[in-house]
């Protein structure tokens, strides 16, 4: 293999999913050495759009950004109307609202359990996982209205209220999910399947991890203790005792066990965040036009920081609005764990991460050599990937 | 005295005049403006004397006559410092960051995109966001480009203006 580097191109076309990314490896053999990164295939405009729009307008595009973390998103962009109106909302729409996040966040944390065991092969994994999600996302339905897109912030609250009976359902599909996400979580420790793919695989150092930039649960797996919800406390956060889990494996094997002790972690939020919601109004009604100000909104979404900066200029539409997504702050990141690794670990390092799954779904390998191109699909890649293992 | 405001007395002892407008906005909040050519002094006393060890992003914006760009720090992912500074519009140029903090060329490739800010020294200023034929001096973020002017070049696919 002297000196004759493949280019490897994976992505981004995919209709069905959000965030499609191009990573074009360049590989040596087997190893990854260089990668590059091209996104914007679902571009949106939705900042210039909601320069265009108004403040009520601009909560449902915010909702539309992501389909996973709609609730961070309309979070993160509430509370900094909020504070360019200099409101403060209702003290029980903020234990409202970290429920709804956090159950937000237990759904998508098993959601990429299953899509991470769906990547190595371990389909059966994957078919549990996705068929106790549904309890959660009944929850979210029971709370919001909706198993996606709950639209539960407004600007100065929320827009339902939590009764009893709600709470006790919420309470008893807790116990489903703490139950058996624990089971999942002692298995996977022992599980040979999990263990051979995820163990050393996609290292990114401590001091890489900061470095880099990374956020969320993949900084977290890297031994760096970094949580929004901890260090700059929004809604009701700072009133609920919790644990930032960290884990210093700096693997996919870390990735996957922060995340699963996390959802652990936000079901025993939830359950203070019941216990302490004091009772009383859950929205204060503001005014359309907001007065010449800035504001720089932080949330932890599931996949890590998220961040929303808004600036007002007298009317009733923002100036400008800038929207920071976790996953383009964990890129710099993956960049750097994939290279050293192997093509055949590509799927779980980059699923490591979380992102969007668009990328992946169709895989262009050129031969420079021969100027051949075949393209290949994320089937393809995943059978590669297991078919290598097999035979090393 | 807080953290923030000790930051905000550090960093005014040590740049003086040249940071402007410095002012805590409300805990773990502070925005300050500097001149475009003392920058990188700043962001490099933040980031090494201040421990300011996290780029969240920056923001870039049309101010009509100049470009905006802010840039937003982060200390023990609490305290966000964001730093800005103005570019005339006519000469959108800018020196890239990357060497003090490596993440920062993709969201400079972002401002690069949606701007036309261009950041001498970084590498890569490929698009990130907009069509590989995207019209060379559209920037959709500029508020002279219409929601419009933006449709019609979508509908047809790109391609020159």
């Amino acid at each position: 293999m002297s000196g004759s580097t493949i280019r490897v191109i994976i992505g981004p076309q995919h209709p069905a999913l959000k965030e499609p990314e191009r990573f074009i490896l360049e590989t040596e053999g087997e190893y990854v050495v260089d990668v590059k990164v091209r996104i914007g295939y679902i571009h949106r405009g939705i900042e210039k759009a909601m320069e265009n729009r108004t403040y009520l307008q601009g909560l449902y595009l915010s909702e539309r950004v992501c389909g996973i973390c709609s609730d961070a998103h309309t979070t993160c962009y509430v509370q900094g109307v909020e504070e360019l109106l200099g409101v403060e909302p209702p003290p029980r729409s903020r234990f409202i609202r970290v429920v709804v996040a956090e159950l937000e966040r237990i759904h998508s944390h098993l959601l990429w359990l299953g899509v991470a065991a769906h990547e190595i092969g371990f389909d059966t994994l994957f078919m549990y996982v996705w068929r106790d999600r549904e309890v959660v996302m009944d929850l979210l339905e029971l709370v919001s209205g909706n198993r996606v897109n709950y639209a539960t912030n407004t600007i100065g609250g929320v827009r339902r209220d939590l009764n009893d009976e709600r709470i006790q359902k919420i309470v008893k599909g807790l116990k489903i999910l703490e139950e058996r996400t624990k089971e999942y979580l002692k298995m996977i420790e022992k599980e040979q399947t999990v263990l051979k793919r995820t163990t050393n695989v996609g290292i990114l150092s401590k001091s890489d991890a900061i470095k880099y930039g990374a956020v969320g649960p993949t900084t977290r797996a890297s031994g760096v203790k970094r949580d929004v919800r901890a260090d700059d406390p929004y809604a009701a956060y700072d009133e609920i005792p919790f644990n930032v889990i960290v884990e210093d494996g700096c693997d996919c094997l870390a990735r996957i066990m922060v995340r699963g002790k996390e959802v652990l972690e936000s079901i025993n939020i939830i359950r203070e965040a019941l216990k302490r919601m004091p009772s009383g109004e859950i929205r204060v009604r503001v005014k359309p036009r907001i007065p010449p100000a800035e504001a720089l909104s932080r949330v932890e979404a599931p996949r890590g920081e998220l961040l929303y900066y808004i600036r007002s200029n007298g009317t009733d539409k923002p100036e400008r609005c800038k929207i920071r997504t976790p996953t383009l702050a964990n890129i710099p990141a993956l960049c750097k764990m994939l290279v050293g690794g192997y093509i055949a670990d590509v799927p779980i390092v980059l699923a490591g991460i979380d992102p969007c799954f668009a990328c992946m779904d169709r895989v262009l390998i050129v031969d420079r050599e021969k100027k051949r191109a075949d393209v290949w699909t994320l089937d393809m890649l995943r059978r590669y990937g297991r078919e290598w293992y097999q035979r090393h | 005295m807080s953290r923030e405001e000790e930051i905000l007395r550090k960093l005014e002892e040590k740049f003086g005049e040249k940071i402007k407008g410095i002012r805590i906005q409300r805990s773990r909040r502070i925005f300050a403006e500097v001149n475009v050519e003392d920058l990188k002094d700043v962001l490099r006393y933040a980031k090494d004397e201040l421990g300011f060890d996290h780029i969240s992003t920056i923001t870039g914006e049309d101010l009509g006559e100049a470009l905006g760009l802010i840039y937003h720090i982060a200390y023990e992912n609490s305290i966000e410092l964001s730093i800005k500074t103005r570019i005339p519009k006519n000469n959108p140029k800018i020196v890239t960051i990357i060497d003090l903090y490596p993440p920062a060329g993709i969201y400079e490739r972002e401002v690069h995109d949606l701007l036309g800010v261009i950041f001498d020294g970084n590498p890569d200023l490929s698009p990130l966001l907009l069509p590989d034929n995207w019209p060379k001096d559209v920037y959709p973020l500029r508020k002279d480009v219409s929601l419009e002017e933006m449709r019609a070049l979508i509908e047809k696919g790109g391609g020159e203006k």
